[in-house]
Formats: structure tokens, C-alpha cells, sequence
């Protein structure tokens, strides 16, 4: 595999000088992460990119804005937060949770993978104490009366079936639906709907959701079927961590991707140019080759 | 614009990330294979010459054994102490993900190499995240990475407390796109599109909950999906009732007194008897094609050319083209109207009757040609019948008219023709955007009450229906026949279990060539047959039809049942741990709910029970 690519490269190495790679055959020389080798020259380009590159002083936590307004917000309607992965929507469950507990209330915090059930289980019998949370799941059922369950959102949903038809209430104060875009999953979304549709108008809905491009339009279908308002929180700036993005070269040499204007930096965009007018040039050699094929 | 680069070795690119400062990174490949011998390549070609943190991960590695025994041994347990390097994908099981994931978190690993599903779910993030295609594997085939893909690959750059800043590489690789890269960047995340739709068990359920099917119809249009319907349904409601203005409006004016019904009956006449004018031939040509394609079917000697002297005995037809048997015993292949004659008797297409067929031509031949249709006559009926429509026509109009004010208010009805149609259109549009979310519900309520797990006019569930909505599976409708069936009485715990494998697992995936044994043959065969019998019911009703068995599942199902161990499992099966482990745990999870059916099939329930505590042991828990 390596070989083939090694191959390709060496053909084109005499066309390109930027793109010239070493000469060494990379296979012969075995890379000691010790020996780093010398750093390389940084342009001034590159420098800009990697910036402020490294970890910061540790600080003591304190709450992003978005989530005391979520907080704040969830004592009055139903809440959807959108925010990437990582950027701390957790913490307004934990906290939402903690506060009911306080308050001798229940929760249920569903999640749609088996995995990210046993984890935030984990996380909460750490948090709360083992006595204070269950785990229902396909397989798994533990403690399944402690005021904070967290679960699947298939077994919540049938839960709700079964509330239904039995007439009695579902026995929770808050749910929690973690990873609430799964509602747009081919297989599985309808169960999300459902579970949003049949929860009871009195159970506050917690939605924590990845970003997506029509969160106010799902809020206002939510207050819709449910009769009650839902919240709408983003995280502004949308990432917890500044995102930069390069290009690396196949000679190693990295390049900021974009250019302060947010369009494509004018090395890349040469290269990218140069790519077009070699498919152009070739695709006119084979489409003349290939007609004069049909005449013979 | 595919920026077509020579990939980097995995050890050359993560020198490349270090020489930055870069590291760790998540490494997004496009396959699993690719991400194991990315790692292990990685792992040979560099080497963590700081024993500490290679002490470090062999401890971290020993302490995860006593917790998740079934890692002990793992075939990349020395890639990653000795490189500092892991893969990470579906194919691996859940213990051994969650190792690389708290190796990662503990800032033990340099580098992972993983496939797009690491984006989805659990937190666990790097430095750096690395791109090599702009494409993604998706059901056919290849595809460009969406905007929300995208985003849920890059959310992995940069730890929150960890790092001041993140990072996205876009690495050379042979289907690399930095262009579409950078725009997808930009893009606007992915809007959220509802997938709502109807299910056995949901309607069951909501039946069974709320007593009629009226208010399960309710339930069904406050989906996100019937939302964005519902904003069109009054949209086209308003257009309706300013259509409907228009036209009585331009009648009124004139001076004619009728009213709507008229207008759009008016409409639908003239719109019915265009459509019968449409569909009669309208030259002979037409017709006697026709007339030709109604007429050749196998077995059928036929002449070929004007003359029809050239006999050919067909044996097959399909969308206009013929085939069939020359006199000299060659094939033909030709198109209908190529035919000048057709003859009429149908004959046997053995290879003993072919020379019988073309000696009874030769010698009858006049007296068995078949004749052709006249235009005239079809004509004829055709004028008969537009006479019918003409004469409705005219008594859309009220009878105490004198011949002007007819005149006049045919005229008018005329006019307002295409306004008509369109309102036609629009009630047409309403009608249907209103059954759409509904008619799915109502072809699965038919088909259960075929089965009797509903009373469709009394709209009602009955006892068997009952426990199908409690059996929360894949497929509750066929594993309730089998149940109902008695099909599960008599099995063994272990074919049981095999048989909820063949069902649950995806219809695709290969487990192996493991032997099944013959009552497992037997029980799969009679599977199969009420699988036939309820995919034709679901057929007639126009549901898509249900995935096959797979075999290899039950196969390797009925080992584990029986205790094999894991590793011999996974050696035989030649399957990826990941996917057995998934396949297991999802037929473990579909037992358990049938062994809830104690009252219903206690004896089943008995079996399944026993089944699934077999199943669902370790690692497969």
C-alpha cells in the first residue's frame, strides 16, 4: 500500500518544487519521537496559526454565561440547548439535577448509546451517591426506583406507553434528552418525537442538543405539541476552544488553510488551481482519445 | 476541487504533527482496517523512547484488566504500549474503546486513529484532529461529508482547560478536497428533519392507549414531520378559499345563476372525457400496435415482416421485445411491431411440439390467423361514449334556461375552466398531505388485523395485540406469529436464541460459516415460511418488505449459546469483535423482552429467559 503511493510520488516529484517530497525513503528510516529533529523555520504565516499553541494555567471553574441562563431558564419552561460536543451541556443537567434532588424531585437523563448511558451513570452515582441514581437499559436494570434514572431513550419511551395504557403517571419531574438531534436518525428519530409528543405538559423537558441549523423552528414545534413555552440557549461563539485550520504538505511543511478573510490562503489556492487546469487538460486528452475510438 | 496528495505513512505524518507541536490528534481514516494498520504501522516505524510513559500505559493497561477482563491480550495491547498509539472504531468491543478513550483522556496516547463513529456520543477530544478524505462511507457507496459531519469530527479539536487552541489538519490523501473542506467550514449546521414514521409497535400502543383510531391519527399529526405538512395544508386551505371567490366571483358577474358544485363538476367532465379521447388510439398504426402487444404471447406462432411469412414461435415477451424459435430451430429476437400476423392457437414450448406448432401454421394457416381490429369500429365505441359525456354535460346546466341563457352559461363555465382545474388540484394536494403521515399507521392496523392483533372496524386491540405491544423488538410482528405459532415451545434454549439472532441481525453482515445444526435448519425453515406469509400481507398493503435472515448470525449465535469461548468465536467467525459483540447484545436485549411474556407464552418466555442469561454473559453484557 505505502509502496504504490511512494511510487506516484516520485513520479510527480520533478513537476512541482512545493510539492518535492524528501528524498529519503521514508520506510528506511524509523522516526524517534525523542528525536524530533530540528524544529522547523516557522513563516510568519504559520506562526500567526499556531499561536498561543499549548495549555492554559489551570483556572478555577466557573460557569459559562449560556449555562446559569439555561439554569435560570429552567425554572420557568422547557429548555433546548444547542452547543458542540465538549462544551460543558452536561453541567446544566448535573446542576438542574442536583437542585431537584435537593428538593426531593425525580429525573430521568436519556441517551441514545448504551455507552454514553454506563458513563453518565457512572458520573452521576459519583456525583450523588449510588443510593440516588438507576440504570435501565436494554440489558441492565439497577436501582430502578432512585429519584435519578438514567437510560435509553427507548426504554423512556415505553415507559410512556406503558403509563399510557396503565393510566398511571410516569414518575419523574424532568427529562433530560441528551443528544436530542438523534431525532433526525433514519432508524431510530421517530422515538424521539414520540417521546417529546407523549411526555406530560407538567414534566419539564430538558433538550441538549449538537448544533443544528433550525433550532428555533424544533422549540416552537415543541411548545406547540406540548402547550408549554421551550427555551431556546446557544452557546455564542459556538466552540468552547478556538478552532484554526491548516493544510499539511506532503514535504511536512504546514500552511494556514485560510486567509484572514476566512477565504482560502493563496498558496492553497494556487495548488488547488493547479489541480483543475491538470484535470482539465487531461479529461480534454481523453475525451478526444475516446471519440476518435467511436469513429474507427 | 479533489486535491489529489500522496497519503503520509501514519508514523512520517504524526513526526509532521510533533515537529508543530500538534500532538495528540485524532486521526479521522475512512475504514477500520485502515485505522488498525495505521496504528500498528505507526507503532513499528516510531518508538516512545521515554520508558516512563511507556511504564505508564502498561500499568494503566493492567489496572483495566481487573474491571474488563476480556482485554486481556488484546492483539493491540503492544501497539499501544510500545507506540503510544490505538484504533478506534465500531469493530472493536465497548471495553476495549473505553480503555483508548480513558488512555486518551488520562494524556497517555499520542495518537488515535479512528473512523467517523468516534464523532458520535461519548466526550473525547485531542489537540488536533486530522482529516486525510473529504468523503464519507455511506450506504452506496462513497459521498461528500456533510456540514453537521463535519462538525461533529472537528467538535473533537481542542480540550476545554487542556488547550488554548484546536485544531483541523488537512492531511494529503489521494481523495483530499481542501477546498470543500474550507467551505463546509463555513456552512451553516445541517437543519433537524424529522424521520418520523409509523411502526407496529407505536400503533399498537397508542390504540391500545386511547381506544380509537381517530385519536391515534391525532397523535401522529403533531410530528415534527406532519408540523411543516400542516403549515402547507393551510397555505393551500387559504389558496382554496380565494380560488373558490374567483370563480363564483367571474360567474356571479355574468349573470348565471350556478353555483360551485356545478363548476367543478363542469371541470371534472370535461377533464374525464379529454382523458377517455387520450387514450384511445387515434391512428391505426397506434392501434394495431396495441392490438399486437395484447395479442403475442408465448407460445403464439407469429409472421414476421408485412407479409408474415417468416414464422417465429415465441417463447418469451417483456416490455416490447420478443423472443423465440425460428422454423430452422435458430433464436430470434426481435421488436412487436416488427409482427405482421399472429396466429391463434397457443402452443406447448417443449422441444418435441416446436416442429408440430410450425407444421400446423404451414398447413392452417388462413383459418388461424388472428384478425386485426378496424379503426372504424373503434371509432365507433368511442363516439358513443363521448355522446354520454356530451349529454351530462348539458344537464349540469339548470333545466329552466331558455337555448340564450344556456348559450351564455356554457360559455361562462368554459371561461372558468382552468380555475376549476386548479381548485381541483389544490383539494387533490390537501387530501393527500393530510393522509400522509396516517397512511402508513392505517396499512400497519390492516395488516394486524389480519392477523388478529386488532379489530380494524371496531377499532380496537385485541388480547393477542395486547402482549405484542409489550414485545419491544425489531420485528414484533413476525416474532409474535412465530410465538402464536407455537414455534417456540419446543425449541432449545440455544436455537432460540439463534433464531432471534437470524432476525435481529443486520441482514448483510457476515458472521461466519459456522455449522447449523438440523432442527436449527428446520426452525429457520419454518421462520422463513411465516416470514413469506406476512411480507405478502405487508406486500398487499404496499409496506416494504422486511430484511432476509441471516444465517451466519444464527450460527454463530447457537456456539455462543452453547459456550464457546469468546476468543474461539471470534477466530472461527472471522468477524470483527465489535460487530459480534452488537449482534449478541441486541439478541440478549430482544430475549430478555420475550422472556416478559410470562403470562401470554409462558413457556417461551421460559426458554428465552435461559437463552438470553446465556447470551448475555461476559464479555457480552
Amino acid at each position: 500500500m505505502r509502496s504504490k503511493h511512494r511510487g506516484s510520488r516520485d513520479r510527480r516529484g520533478g513537476g512541482n518544487k512545493s510539492h518535492r517530497g524528501e528524498r529519503v525513503p521514508e520506510n528506511k528510516r524509523r522516526e524517534e519521537i525523542s528525536d524530533r529533529g530540528p524544529a522547523p523555520a516557522l513563516t510568519r504565516d504559520v506562526r500567526k496559526l499556531l499561536e498561543g499553541i499549548g495549555t492554559p494555567k489551570a483556572a478555577t471553574f466557573k460557569p459559562d454565561p449560556f449555562q446559569t441562563e439555561a439554569l435560570a431558564a429552567l425554572e420557568f419552561e422547557d429548555v433546548l440547548v444547542t452547543a458542540p460536543t465538549g462544551s460543558g451541556k452536561t453541567w446544566i443537567a448535573r446542576e438542574e439535577i442536583r437542585r431537584l434532588i435537593a428538593a426531593g424531585k425525580r429525573a430521568w437523563y436519556t441517551t441514545p448509546l448504551k455507552a454514553l448511558t454506563n458513563s453518565k451513570y457512572q458520573e452521576f452515582t459519583a456525583e450523588f451517591g449510588a443510593s440516588q441514581v438507576g440504570i435501565l437499559t436494554g440489558d441492565r436494570k439497577e436501582n430502578s426506583d432512585a429519584p435519578v434514572i438514567v437510560g435509553t431513550t427507548e426504554i423512556y419511551r415505553n415507559q410512556l406507553f406503558d403509563s399510557l395504557r396503565g393510566g398511571e403517571d410516569v414518575r419523574t419531574d424532568l427529562v433530560i434528552l441528551d443528544e436530542a438531534h438523534y431525532l433526525a436518525d433514519e432508524d431510530r428519530g421517530h422515538v424521539w418525537e414520540e417521546a417529546i409528543i407523549l411526555t406530560p405538559p407538567r414534566i419539564r423537558l430538558l433538550l441538549l442538543s449538537a448544533t443544528i441549523g433550525n433550532a428555533n423552528q424544533f422549540a416552537s414545534w415543541i411548545e406547540e405539541v406540548r402547550g408549554v413555552k421551550c427555551g431556546v440557549i446557544t452557546r455564542p461563539g459556538a466552540r468552547p476552544v478556538p478552532l484554526r485550520v491548516a493544510l499539511l504538505l506532503p514535504d511536512k511543511r504546514l500552511l494556514p488553510l485560510l486567509d484572514d478573510n476566512g477565504r482560502l490562503n493563496g498558496e492553497v489556492r494556487v495548488l488547488v488551481e493547479r489541480a483543475r487546469e491538470d484535470r482539465n487538460e487531461r479529461s480534454a486528452r481523453f475525451g478526444r482519445r475516446s471519440r476518435r475510438r467511436f469513429y474507427e | 476541487m479533489k486535491l489529489s496528495m500522496p497519503e503520509m505513512p501514519p508514523a512520517t505524518l504524526l513526526t509532521a504533527l510533533s515537529n508543530y507541536n500538534l500532538l495528540p490528534a485524532i486521526v479521522f481514516l475512512p475504514t477500520r482496517r485502515r485505522c488498525d494498520q495505521a496504528a500498528s504501522e505507526a507503532a513499528t516505524m516510531r518508538r516512545d523512547s521515554n520508558d516512563k510513559r511507556r511504564e505508564e500505559r502498561r500499568d494503566f493497561l493492567r489496572s483495566f484488566v481487573e474491571q474488563n477482563p476480556e482485554i486481556r491480550g488484546h492483539r493491540h495491547w503492544d501497539t499501544i504500549i510500545r507506540g503510544g498509539v490505538a484504533s478506534h472504531h465500531a469493530g472493536h468491543i465497548p471495553g476495549w474503546k473505553l480503555v483508548i478513550e480513558k488512555m486518551m483522556s488520562a494524556g497517555l496516547l499520542d495518537a488515535i486513529f479512528a473512523t467517523a463513529t468516534v464523532a458520535a456520543g461519548v466526550d473525547f477530544p485531542a489537540r488536533t484532529v486530522v482529516l486525510t478524505v473529504a468523503d464519507a462511507r455511506g450506504n452506496q457507496g462513497w459521498r461528500p461529508l456533510t456540514a453537521s459531519e463535519l462538525q461533529q469530527m472537528t467538535g473533537r479539536a481542542g480540550r476545554r482547560g487542556r488547550d488554548n487552541v484546536g485544531f483541523v489538519v488537512v492531511a494529503p490523501g489521494i481523495h483530499q478536497d481542501p477546498e470543500r473542506i474550507a467551505e463546509l467550514l463555513k456552512s451553516p449546521p445541517d437543519p433537524l428533519v424529522s424521520q418520523f414514521r409509523a411502526t407496529y409497535t407505536t400503533l399498537l400502543n397508542l390504540l391500545d392507549a386511547f381506544g380509537s383510531f381517530a385519536q391515534v391519527r391525532q397523535i401522529a399529526e403533531r410530528s415534527f414531520a406532519h408540523r411543516n405538512a400542516a403549515t402547507d395544508i393551510v397555505r393551500l386551505e387559504r389558496a382554496q378559499v380565494e380560488m373558490e371567490q374567483t370563480i363564483l366571483g367571474k360567474v356571479k358577474a355574468s349573470g348565471c345563476d350556478l353555483n360551485l358544485s356545478s363548476v367543478t363538476g363542469f371541470e371534472r367532465l370535461v377533464s374525464a372525457r379529454s382523458q377517455l379521447q387520450d387514450s384511445k388510439p387515434q391512428t391505426r398504426a397506434e392501434m394495431f400496435y396495441r392490438w399486437l402487444d395484447e395479442q403475442v404471447l408465448p407460445g403464439r406462432v407469429v409472421g414476421i415482416g408485412r407479409t408474415g411469412r417468416r414464422l417465429v414461435l415465441v417463447t418469451e415477451k417483456r416490455d416490447g421485445n420478443v423472443r423465440g424459435i425460428r422454423e430452422d430451430g435458430r433464436s430470434a429476437s426481435f421488436g412487436v411491431e416488427r409482427i405482421g400476423r399472429v396466429y391463434s392457437p397457443t402452443y406447448r414450448l417443449k422441444e418435441d411440439f416446436v416442429e408440430e406448432a410450425f407444421e400446423d401454421v404451414r398447413t392452417r394457416g388462413r383459418e388461424l390467423v388472428l384478425h386485426e381490429p378496424r379503426l372504424k369500429d373503434a371509432r365507433a365505441e368511442d363516439s358513443a361514449a363521448l355522446q354520454v359525456f356530451d349529454d351530462s354535460l348539458d344537464s349540469i346546466l339548470p333545466k329552466h334556461l331558455n337555448a340564450d341563457e344556456k348559450q351564455k352559461c356554457t360559455e361562462i363555465l368554459w371561461s372558468v375552466l382552468s380555475e376549476a382545474d386548479e381548485l381541483h388540484q389544490t383539494v387533490r394536494r390537501i387530501e393527500s398531505l393530510r393522509d400522509e403521515v396516517w397512511a402508513p399507521f392505517e396499512q400497519r392496523a390492516r395488516v394486524l388485523s389480519m392477523f388478529g392483533y386488532l379489530d380494524f372496524v371496531a377499532e380496537k386491540t385485541t388480547e393477542r395485540g395486547r402482549w405484542l405491544a409489550d414485545l419491544h423488538v425489531d420485528r414484533p410482528l413476525l416474532i409474535g406469529q412465530a410465538l402464536e405459532n407455537g414455534l417456540f415451545n419446543h425449541l432449545s434454549f440455544s436455537h432460540l436464541a439463534a433464531i432471534i439472532a437470524a432476525l435481529t441481525a443486520d441482514e448483510d453482515r457476515d458472521y461466519g460459516e459456522l455449522e447449523l445444526e438440523d432442527p436449527l435448519v428446520k426452525a429457520l425453515a419454518q421462520i422463513e415460511e411465516i416470514a413469506f406469509t406476512v411480507s405478502t400481507e405487508e406486500w398487499k398493503q404496499g409496506i416494504e418488505p422486511a430484511p432476509e435472515l441471516n444465517f451466519s448470525a444464527a450460527a454463530a449465535t447457537a456456539n455462543w449459546a452453547t459456550g464457546m469461548e469468546w476468543s474461539d468465536l471470534v477466530d472461527e467467525t472471522r468477524a470483527e469483535e465489535g460487530d459480534l459483540f452488537r449482534m449478541l447484545s441486541r439478541t440478549g436485549e430482544a430475549l430478555l423482552q420475550i422472556a416478559g411474556l410470562r403470562k401470554a407464552h409462558p413457556r417461551a418466555a421460559q426458554t428465552a429467559s435461559i437463552a438470553a442469561d446465556a447470551v448475555l454473559r461476559e464479555p457480552v453484557r
